[in-house]
């Protein structure tokens, strides 16, 4: 009856520098919806991209009913029935194709196939559209459909080539609560009647427990736990899960007294939808933390008070008057940094050297009647430098040689040489190596020493902890909690995160009060 | 670890001065080919002569390309303000220095349309471009009623021109000194302007990354903006040298400019590795171009197959200054 479909053992995937997946076990029972769950990094969708063949360098082995099978190729995986549905769904389709041919799109690179068949496309897109029981026309180009919809889009591409097991990485992260019921529904009709296996990625505790069967538990490229969900299940013990034992972080910073407001931002939205009704505070000296999980609204909110999202509704105090920052240029006037998540694609001018990069906003400060003095530029970039130790052999060298963590020193100097009175940081120690962390984390403090206000918004509940005064949980657009940092733990942060509601109590204490 | 060589590898060098390095062995090689004729002064004053009304709307594109713009109807704009200046100059008999900077005005108040579209509608560059090349020749022909404007003929609507002939001040403008003169001062401008001037290095910014630069606080609109209106400029400069040189403005007179001027930027655009638009590689690049066609017609070179053999060292030029170059993010790092 539960017979193992997929097993795989001893997996391990290695990026540079990091060991993304480290002897990693998992078993897939036939007809079940298995969950695969971790913090952010933890592995998850390594490990579905593994199964789905993307990395062909990955050790270990894989056996499908028993038998090893090597799955080194996208082609391989889908030859023995693994599909897989990425979370990026735009990446996978083509927007001016209709439906149905993006659901039959595989077929296209088929060698030897001269005529496109429409009256055998459609029938077949019929077919899949009943048995999906989707109710768009697959006849209308997938940029005119949801987002929901095109994931569905995308299941029936999977469907379409013989396919046993499902992998849907993240599929309910952009989805409203009732498209998400529906997925459910849909899920477990597959099983059901078409005797699939689907592995299930979610940041979203409650839902996994809603809908899973069992969960693997992965935690820094590890096997963390797995198990039956039970109705004992609870999510705080999946948190415990994730977040490890003996994760200890010490407090390298104390409590700084703030004096006085610096930014207040009151029920702030935006238009599309995904800031709502967000208020916070920012003393001056004060490093507010924003928390939550990759999608909840983090750089958004910096976003916003950069002017790069268009708010709806709520107002913004800076030093107590309100303002309206509609462009980053005006925010840049108030006074008011951000230090973008992706520096390479937001932050750097890659074919400009070093010490351009780090005049780029004040060049205002750096030029007498509009010309542009080289020498001043340069004294401004050897300060910074100094002052953030950037390894650069050269000041004069294109910016785009130096490692990830010098590249983030310099986005993080161009804003010190603005004097700005609030510094954003938006994910600002992804991607780049330990020392080179630790050094931006003291620059943020030593900011917060000066009197500037620091928002900080990261993924990693730790390193808030480590020199965040308060930090705010976001979970789906709106604040979940505001905790301070004296006072709270990892686990709670991450409890909020992933959508608890009722009063934290640590595992241990409250465990027994669930109903059983 | 995380730097690079700084010196460059010899073949590197090659290709950052391969529009250079073609545009010296041209030179010698025509000088041996043919001696004297080719190297003369009055063969060098020919050269420049026939390069500055390329060079001139070669900058133009230079400054529109630095902050990553693109525009396909400059030519067709010049087409127009020739238009202008030769009726405003001979039906309504305007002094000259007065039809120059009307020109100049109405040239930018035309390219108000291209902004428009690019800036407020949001039309990629080149799209927009590609439409206005048409109602650039529509708006031109009408307003000189179908036909060229020279000097003798009627105005549009038939009453006999205030002027009748071209002053000798007004066709000396297309003539050398003063065309190569012009030339030069567009080329220093757009040199000194882009390489030394805060704003320069903020069209440079965002040329090189137009969502860094605009998340550093750049006002991106307005210095797009900045950039179209110089590009205007040049464009209007460029009418009148053309319509002084033909002394007549023709219709589709600056049309066959553009590729030309286009060639020129994209050549230039490695010289010295600048990877980017660059005023004195587009000198170079005009340069190229205007010493082949010379030294080609020289050679006894039929003038209808040159434009082959011009494509084809200009495309040789091309190759070295993009093709099988590393691509150094991934070359240097060791």
């Amino acid at each position: 009856m539960d017979a193992v479909t997929l097993e795989a053992k001893g997996i391990c995937v290695d990026f540079p520098g990091v060991k993304a997946l480290d002897h990693v076990d998992f078993q897939l029972v036939s007809g079940e919806i298995h969950a695969l769950v971790g913090a952010n990094g933890a592995g998850k969708s390594t490990l579905m991209k593994v199964l789905a063949g993307i990395y062909s360098g990955y050790r270990g082995e894989v056996r499908l009913d028993g038998r090893t099978v090597e799955l080194r190729t996208p082609a391989a995986a889908q030859h023995l029935g693994i599909q897989i549905v990425y979370q990026e769904v735009d990446q996978a389709l083509v927007p001016d194709l209709s439906a149905a041919e993006n659901m039959l799109l595989d077929e296209l690179g088929n060698p030897g196939r001269l005529w496109v068949n429409w009256r055998r496309m459609y029938r077949r897109a019929e077919e899949l559209k009943r048995q999906l029981h989707i109710d768009f026309d697959v006849r209308i180009p997938v940029s005119r459909l949801t987002l929901a919809q095109k994931q569905l889009v995308l299941i029936a591409r999977a469907l379409h080539s013989r396919c046993r097991i499902l992998l849907l990485d993240e599929p309910t992260a952009p989805l409203s609560s009732a498209e998400t019921q529906t997925l459910f529904d849909l899920c477990r009709v597959l099983v059901k009647e078409g005797h699939m296996s689907v592995v299930f990625i979610s940041h979203r505790l409650s839902e996994v427990l809603q809908i899973c069967d069992r969960y693997t538990v992965l935690h820094n490229g590890r096997f963390a736990a797995g198990g039956p969900i039970t109705p004992q299940t609870t999510a705080g013990e999946l948190v415990a899960h994730m977040l490890g034992t003996g994760m200890e972080s010490a407090r390298s910073r104390v409590f700084h007294p703030a004096d006085g407001e610096l930014l207040s931002v009151r029920s702030l939205s935006s238009r599309d939808g995904s800031v709502r009704e967000i208020s916070l505070t920012v003393r001056r000296g004060e490093i507010v933390g924003l928390a939550g999980l990759v999608g909840a609204g983090k750089s958004e909110v910096c976003k916003a008070l950069f002017g790069l999202l268009p708010r709806s509704a709520g107002d913004i105090l800076l030093d107590g008057r309100p303002v309206n920052p509609r462009s980053p240029a005006e925010a840049v006037a108030l006074g008011i940094g951000l230090v973008p998540e992706e520096r390479r694609k937001q932050g750097l001018f890659l074919g400009e050297n070093v010490s351009f990069n780090l005049g780029a906003a004040s060049l205002k400060k750096w030029s007498r009647l509009s010309f542009l003095s080289h020498k001043k530029l340069k004294q401004n970039a050897h300060a910074q430098a100094a002052a953030l130790g950037i390894k650069a052999p050269s000041l004069q060298q294109r910016i785009e040689f130096l490692s990830g963590g010098n590249q983030q020193k310099a986005v993080v100097g161009k804003w010190l040489a603005a004097d700005c009175r609030l510094y954003v940081f938006d994910e600002p120690t992804k991607g780049v190596d330990v020392g080179a962390k630790f050094e931006l984390l003291r620059v943020m403090m030593e900011l917060a020493q000066t009197g500037c206000g620091v928002l900080y918004a990261s993924a990693d509940p730790g390193e808030l902890l480590q020199i965040a005064d308060r930090i705010y949980v976001l979970y789906s657009g709106r604040i979940a909690a505001e905790l301070a940092a004296a006072c709270t733990c990892e686990d709670e942060i991450m409890y909020y995160a992933v959508g608890g509601t009722a009063p934290f109590f640590p595992p241990g204490q409250s465990g027994k009060e669930e109903p059983s | 670890m995380n730097f690079i060589r700084l010196k460059k590898s010899v073949p590197g060098f090659c290709m950052d001065w391969a529009a250079v390095i073609a545009l010296v062995v041209a030179v010698v090689a025509f000088s041996l080919l043919r001696g004297g004729s080719f190297l003369s002064s009055v063969n060098a004053v020919n050269i420049l002569r026939s390069m500055s009304i390329t060079t001139i709307f070669a900058i133009g594109a230079t400054i529109t390309m630095a902050p990553g713009g693109f525009d396909m109807s400059a030519c067709t704009l010049a087409t127009v303000s020739s238009f202008l200046f030769a009726s405003l100059f001979l039906w309504f008999a305007l002094p000259l220095w007065l039809s120059v900077i009307l020109t100049v005005v109405l040239t930018m108040g035309l390219y108000l349309l291209t902004m428009f579209l690019i800036l407020v509608c949001c039309v990629p560059d080149m799209l927009a471009t590609c439409a206005l090349m048409f109602v650039h020749q529509g708006l031109g022909l009408w307003w000189t009623g179908g036909g060229a404007v020279s000097a003798g003929m009627p105005t549009s609507w038939g009453a006999a021109p205030i002027r009748t002939s071209w002053t000798e001040t007004a066709l000396s403008i297309g003539a050398s000194p003063w065309c190569i003169l012009i030339m030069l001062s567009c080329v220093a401008f757009a040199f000194v302007f882009l390489q030394y001037t805060r704003h320069g290095r903020c069209l440079y910014a965002m040329g090189g990354n137009h969502i860094a630069a605009a998340y550093s606080g750049i006002p991106v609109k307005k210095y797009r903006f900045l950039a179209g209106m110089l590009t205007a400029v040049m464009i209007a400069v460029a009418a009148i040298v053309v319509c002084s040189r033909n002394s007549a403005a023709q219709i589709s007179g600056c049309d066959s400019y553009l590729m030309p001027s286009l060639a020129a930027v994209f050549v230039g655009r490695s010289v010295g590795g600048a990877e980017k638009p660059n005023a004195l590689g587009t000198l170079v690049g005009a340069a190229l171009v205007a010493v082949l066609e010379n030294g080609l017609t020289q050679m006894g070179v039929v003038y209808y197959v040159l434009p082959a053999v011009k494509g084809g060292v200009l495309a040789l030029a091309l190759v070295a200054a993009y093709g099988p170059r590393q691509r150094p993010a991934h070359s240097t790092t060791s």
